[in-house]
């Protein structure tokens, strides 16, 4: 892994197209904006994390036998 | 074309009917090409891989649970269901919706970064 030293207001700037900039930095937390082409997808690591999981666990579970639910309603979302 | 499913055996389906997802499942990236297969009297859609037939997941339509669950223009919201021999355990991914456009035969996944959904929803209630 590469590991860069950066300070307030500055930027890192990957392929090209690609700017990351630290905001701001005060008690173990660091602000990052980052300006990328809108294909490019960002998401924060742990909630890829949780979705990766929960499809690994869908796809384990599929041969699951499915029974008994016609008696059940489908849960709504409400507003 | 034919691919063997854990869940529909052997399967013949000619190319044109394969949705491509071009970025593949979060998580499964390497999977770009399924059959969205769909029995009459099921609830469930079932995405079958054509890359890796093994891998299904079964889907729902997201306007079952939510009739105003944010829709992209031409495609149809699907979300990725766990299933569980308790139907009551049984849970959809609110928050990773799949969008299919079944007239382009085309489909991504998306994350929705919102605290209002989660990863596992229960979708039955007695």
């Amino acid at each position: 892994m590469l590991v860069l030293t950066r300070k307030t207001d500055e930027e890192i700037i990957i392929n090209g197209n690609i700017r990351v900039k630290i905001v701001a930095v005060s008690e173990g937390k660091v602000k990052i904006g980052i300006s990328a082409p809108s294909s490019v997808e960002i998401l924060r690591g742990e909630i890829y994390e949780t979705v990766k999981n929960s499809a690994l666990e869908a796809s384990q579970q599929s041969t699951q036998t499915v029974k008994d639910i016609s008696k059940l309603k489908i849960h709504k979302l409400e507003k | 074309m034919r691919i063997v499913t854990k869940q529909f055996g052997e399967i013949e389906f000619q190319e044109e009917n394969t949705v491509k997802f071009s970025s593949g499942l979060f998580g499964f990236e390497q999977l770009k090409k399924f059959l969205l297969i769909k029995t009459d009297e099921e609830l469930f859609y079932w995405l079958n891989s054509i890359d890796e037939p093994e891998i299904v997941f079964p889907l729902i339509g997201l306007r079952v649970i939510e009739e105003d669950y944010p829709a992209t223009e031409n495609f149809e919201t699907f979300g990725i269901v766990t299933l569980n021999s308790d139907p009551l355990k049984i849970s959809v991914n609110m928050k990773a919706p799949v969008y299919i456009n079944q007239n382009e035969k085309t489909g991504f996944q998306k994350i929705i970064d919102s605290e209002k959904y989660n990863v596992h929803y229960n979708l039955f209630v007695e």
